[in-house]
């Protein structure tokens, strides 16, 4: 809401520096959004008579005038060339700060002196015409002042109104409210007029749709004088408050509803076949509004129609052929109240947005429409001539009455946590346009129907607390007895990303919503979850995994100049889950009603945490002195294994992964995940071809990444070491040979590692040497020959299973 | 002098001069065998004195004794010298360019909304608050309708939802969190809800997600001066002992009185997001005696607390996967 100071100063008195004002506003009120300025800042301006104009000897586009300003004469250099001699005009002296911060000095121009500037609409903040020089009639008496005629100076406060308070949509709400902010008083204009024109009788009224439209009034201005224009005070302010003057009838339905906040239709009375009908669209439907475009209604959508056919639609937009314009001398004004929450998905549906709609589907008074009538059919009387019918067609079955809510001062004390004076308390709401009661410690109060959001003793508690002062609010904190805390996952999760960083790799987060091509590139069956709304195609789909958003996060630190990255993502990701039980799910979406069913069933989303790692390329760069980190399947696991202890490992898995470097991790027989290089295909479909990439993708609450530890009482006797190199056949698993030696390796064997192994020369062709080293511990010094028993065993348990045999 | 003590003299002084001039301790090795061995001249004369006189075995016997303690004391003093010059040598030989890097042990980095977010949920577990969260994708009812913005509102378009299936939407704040935790417990309740969130918005200053921090406190006898002492005490740990917390009207469909939450910086005011007591509706739906109980929540946004506090100005940058802006943290 734009608020030209000059035109709130009709209704409220204040006086303080415009940065003072916009503070007690943001602290006691609504936020502003901005301030502009118009016209002339600081300085004067002068009416002027031209004496003499004519072309600038030095140059074709200047023209210069001789004028007169009161007994004094003046040389001034101007650009445009509509000024006569006998015209007058406005002239900004030297020494005079224009609103954007220019300060005008007298200067040569093309070797004339020019004293000061004839000024156009623009300059002055009338209009937006920048073409000639604004001509003012014979009224402006040379010499004067113009701030004598209208304001040259303009401050505009944008209030960014909440959508609570459609009150705040008019100048007078604005001023009632900051007569309650500063508890002095405001005014609201008083009407007079006399009427005797055509009867609005002549026209019909009918509401067929009650439910959308409370209140329809109509009354009828006839005889006006055709293309009149409203006065340049009224022009002015419009045009401050951000509309477009048009005519005389439409720029005072835009002053009333500026004023008032209560939008306003006129319709051209020649125009209506025999009355107003308010009725739900006809199937298919269609108008032509005043923008000029056709829009197609459903019968969701409410229409003002005549008996032939729709001429608007309701508190969204008028229709083109009823629109007044420059022939129009007969008038039928509409001043109504709409459903606001219609007005909304109408004007939402049809991509229409208009300062009518934006105040109906706020929610407004339908008590309004009569102060808004009223002040609207004098206005257009006294800018266009015209008779005001005698008589108003009114639909308003179900009038609303103000209401009674009761606030305790003692409630309002506990929940603003500060003394509340009483009398103090009654003032403000008072001032808000309540009655109040004092009924001992508690108030009655009645509330005025344009606050239709102050409804319960809270509300009013926020009215007294907000306009007493939150700064007066004083700060303690909460005592309680609860322990508070993390819960164990959640203690997890920050260790484990803490872990993840400090191995070297940097904690990204990542989109969870990407295009369709995602699943294609990584070869995924199966049925996304998808956006309605995306905000493009490339974000129209949840993920189904984490690894397309490192894919993509790759690819950009590649493109960028990266030799690779190591990056992780903990986040969630998102699967379609089977809903059973359609209208038991639409209810627990709406409703929250659970009924019999699991959440999982009626959310029809299955949504799980979990945390992505991806390597690729060079993670980290060889060192002088050590070996580049690069990324590889065994990097990778390591991460895994590192994450989650005792996670077994089963071949193969996603189809995203190289089928042979590729693992699904398991925990108890349960998938928890998967680990491997990234296909080499997947990884040119997401541009990093050439690189190698590992990734990893866990169940958060799989991961283990600190097991609560357990001692084991060890005794004082040395350890042996011992180790053993065995040849098997090229493709025996040395997983399944780590846990044969496990599990039969006897009482005394405490730790088993593969250090080596090795394919090559000195090996069979299509066998491997693998080489192990065991620790064996013994409650006593075990002997050689124990120890030659035990490594017997193993070896012998590897040849039975595996066909191993020892390398000498 | 016999011609035997003669030859000791002798052998005492070859010795001592080859000591004097051994150069290494491998040399010293050599001369003590040569002097000193079994095979050596003195060790055949200690041999020998057996068969001499007995006048000429005393003083053969003495001087050979003193000869061979002469050299061996010379040996011993100089392989002390030699040793430690050689191992002087052998430290300076093995000197290395300490100006060349260590081996790298590679700090990796969190992300600094997760720092903020970290930092918020320390300070608030340590007021005795839990820590609850809940699904990104949530029900029409938990994200609006539970918190008192029915169908139709006008607030539910300022939220520029991103729907799903019909009845789903992505949460577009973490206070659907505050609904689930209500239903689940009974007051009182202390609890910090961080979290990812969706509104349907694209420019330098906002992005299709961002994260919120949300506090909720419902118990007994909670007032709005509560909040104020929460959200000064949050604010001076997050900026610093002189941040103080301004409020001001607002409104939200689940809070009354609403207010909004500046934060002192500089010369004026950040805001940092919206805040107040719980709207009875709100506490109603979820069966808490309003009479009874009282409560506050608030919420804000950690990227742009992150943003201010490390200087950066474009929100998109923190949800790239750049490491040229992950690796800064």
């Amino acid at each position: 809401m734009r608020v030209p100071l000059t035109w709130l100063r009709e209704y409220v008195d204040f006086d303080l520096p415009t940065d003072e004002l916009v503070e007690a506003i943001t602290l006691y009120s609504q936020e502003i959004d901005d301030v502009y300025r118009f016209g002339v800042a600081d300085g004067e301006v002068v009416v002027g008579e031209v004496v003499e104009f004519g072309p600038h000897p030095n140059a074709d586009r200047l023209s210069v005038a001789k004028v007169d300003l009161g007994g004094r004469e003046v040389q001034i250099v101007a650009g445009a060339p509509n000024p006569y001699s006998g015209a007058r005009i406005p002239v900004v002296l030297p020494g005079s700060v224009m609103s954007d911060g220019t300060k005008l000095k007298k200067a040569k121009l093309r070797g004339l002196e020019s004293y000061g500037m004839m000024m156009s609409e623009r300059e002055l903040g009338i209009s937006n015409e920048h073409e000639g020089i604004l001509l003012l009639d014979d009224s402006y008496e040379v010499g004067t002042p113009v701030e004598e005629y209208f304001p040259v100076s303009e401050t505009v406060l944008d209030i960014e109104v909440t959508p609570n308070r459609p009150d705040l949509w008019g100048m007078i709400g604005v001023a009632r409210e900051m007569a309650a902010i500063f508890r002095t008083n405001f005014r609201i204009p008083e009407i007079s007029f006399e009427t005797g024109g055509k009867p609005t009788e002549e026209y019909s009224l009918r509401v067929e749709d009650e439910d959308l439209c409370p209140r329809y009034d109509l009354r009828r201005v006839s005889d006006i004088a055709p293309g009149a224009k409203a006065p340049l005070k009224i022009r002015r302010w419009l045009h401050a408050a951000g509309m477009r003057p048009i005519g005389a009838v439409v720029d005072a339905t835009n002053f009333v509803m500026m004023e008032s906040g209560q939008p306003i239709h006129a319709f051209d009375a020649a125009r209506i076949s025999d009355g107003i009908v308010v009725r739900r669209a006809f199937p298919g439907e269609k108008l032509t509004v005043i923008d000029g475009s056709v829009r197609e209604l459903d019968t969701d959508m409410l229409v003002i129609a005549d008996e032939e056919r729709g001429r608007a639609i309701a508190g969204v937009m008028g229709g083109e052929d009823s629109e007044v314009n420059e022939a129009t001398d007969d008038l039928l004004i509409e001043v109504a109240n709409f459903d606001a929450r219609n007005v909304l998905e109408t004007s939402s549906r049809l991509g229409l947005r208009t300062d009518a709609s934006g105040r109906f589907e706020r929610g407004l008074d339908p008590d309004m429409v009569d102060f808004a009538m009223e002040r609207v059919v004098s206005l257009i009387s006294e800018y266009a001539g015209g008779d005001i019918a005698p008589d108003t067609a009114s639909a308003y079955p179900n009038p609303v009455e103000p209401w009674r809510v009761s606030m305790r001062a003692s409630r309002a004390e506990l929940l603003l946590g500060m003394p509340v004076e009483k009398d103090d308390a009654a003032a403000i709401l008072e001032k808000l346009g309540c009655e109040v009661e004092d009924e001992g410690g508690t108030f009655s109060a009645l509330v005025p129907t344009f606050r239709r959001d102050l409804v319960r003793e809270a509300d009013l508690i926020e009215e007294v607390g907000r306009l007493v002062g939150l700064d007066k609010v004083p700060e303690v904190l909460p005592k309680t007895s609860l322990p508070g805390g993390l819960t164990d996952m959640q203690k997890r999760t920050r260790l484990l990303r803490h872990l993840l960083a400090d191995i070297g790799l940097s904690e990204a987060m990542l989109y969870p919503f990407g295009p369709a091509r995602w699943r294609d590139d990584l070869g995924l069956d199966g049925e996304p979850v998808r956006l309605a709304n995306p905000l493009s195609r490339e974000m129209s789909e949840l993920r189904p995994s984490m690894l397309p958003g490192l894919l993509d996060a790759t690819a950009r630190n590649r493109a960028f100049g990266a030799p690779g990255n190591g990056v992780f993502e903990v986040g969630h990701v998102f699967a379609p889950n089977d809903t059973p039980d359609r209208a038991a799910a639409l209810r627990f979406r709406s409703k929250g009603e659970k009924g019999e069913r699991s959440e999982e069933e009626l959310m029809g989303v299955a949504e799980e945490a979990r945390v992505g790692v991806i390597l690729a390329g060079t993670v980290r760069p060889a060192g002088w002195n050590v070996p580049p980190f690069e990324a590889d399947f065994f990097e990778a696991k390591g991460i895994v294994e590192r994450l989650v202890p005792g996670a077994e490992f089963e071949p193969g898995g996603e189809p995203f992964l190289h089928p042979g470097r590729s693992a699904i991790v398991k925990v108890g027989g349960e998938d928890i995940g998967w680990v491997g290089e990234v296909h080499p295909e997947v990884a040119e479909r997401f541009d990093i071809e050439g690189w190698t990439v590992a990734a990893l993708e866990l169940d958060l609450s799989a991961c283990r990444p600190d097991p609560e530890p357990r001692f084991e009482p060890f005794v004082n006797v040395p350890a042996v070491n011992r180790d053993l190199a065995v040849v098997v056949g090229g493709d025996v698993p040395v997983g399944a040979m780590l846990s044969a030696i496990e599990k039969s390796g006897g009482e005394f064997l405490t730790e088993s590692r593969v250090f080596d192994v090795y394919e090559g020369a000195q090996v069979p062709e299509g066998k491997k040497s693998v080489a192990f080293g065991f620790v064996f511990q013994g409650d006593e010094t075990l002997t050689d020959e124990v120890v030659n028993g035990e490594m017997s065993n193993i070896a012998a348990k590897l040849e039975e299973e595996f066909g191993a045999s020892i390398r000498s | 002098m016999t011609a035997t003590e003669q030859r000791i003299e002798k052998l005492r002084t070859e010795a001592l001069s080859a000591v004097s001039d051994a150069a290494t301790t491998s040399e010293l090795e050599d001369i003590r065998i040569r002097f000193l061995g079994r095979a050596a001249e003195l060790s055949e004369i200690k041999k020998s004195i057996g068969s001499l006189s007995p006048d000429e075995r005393k003083e053969v016997g003495k001087s050979s004794n003193l000869a061979s303690r002469e050299i061996e004391n010379a040996l011993s003093e100089k392989k002390n010298d030699l040793a430690s010059s050689e191992r002087e040598s052998k430290l300076r030989k093995e000197a290395v360019d300490v100006t060349l890097p260590g081996v790298p042990f590679q700090r990796g980095n969190l992300h600094p909304t997760q720092r903020i977010i970290d930092d918020v949920v320390d300070f608030f577990v340590g007021m005795g608050y839990g820590v609850a969260e809940g699904p990104e994708v949530e029900t029409d009812y938990n994200n609006f309708t539970a918190l008192n913005f029915p169908e139709g509102h006008p607030a539910r378009s300022e939220h520029d939802t991103f729907f799903l299936d019909e009845g789903l939407v992505m949460r577009t704040h973490t206070s659907p969190v505050q609904v689930r935790t209500m239903l689940e417990n009974e007051p009182p309740v202390y609890v910090v809800c961080p979290g990812r969130t969706y509104r349907n918005d694209s420019d330098p200053t906002h992005t299709p997600m961002f994260n919120q921090i949300e506090a909720l406190v419902v118990d007994r006898g909670i007032s709005l001066a509560d909040l104020k002492g929460t959200l000064n005490a949050m604010a001076r740990h997050v900026f610093g002992e002189d941040a103080k917390v301004r409020l001001r009207p607002s409104f939200f469909p689940f809070t009354e009185p609403s207010v909004e939450m500046d934060v002192s910086w500089g010369d004026g005011w950040l805001e940092l997001g919206g805040a107040g007591m719980v709207d009875p509706n709100v506490l109603e739906e979820v069966g808490y005696d309003t009479e009874e109980y009282t409560g506050f929540a608030f919420g804000f946004g950690p990227d742009r607390m992150a943003m201010v506090k490390y200087g950066v100005h474009d929100l998109r940058m923190f949800f790239e996967g750049d490491l040229r802006f992950l690796r800064q943290f």
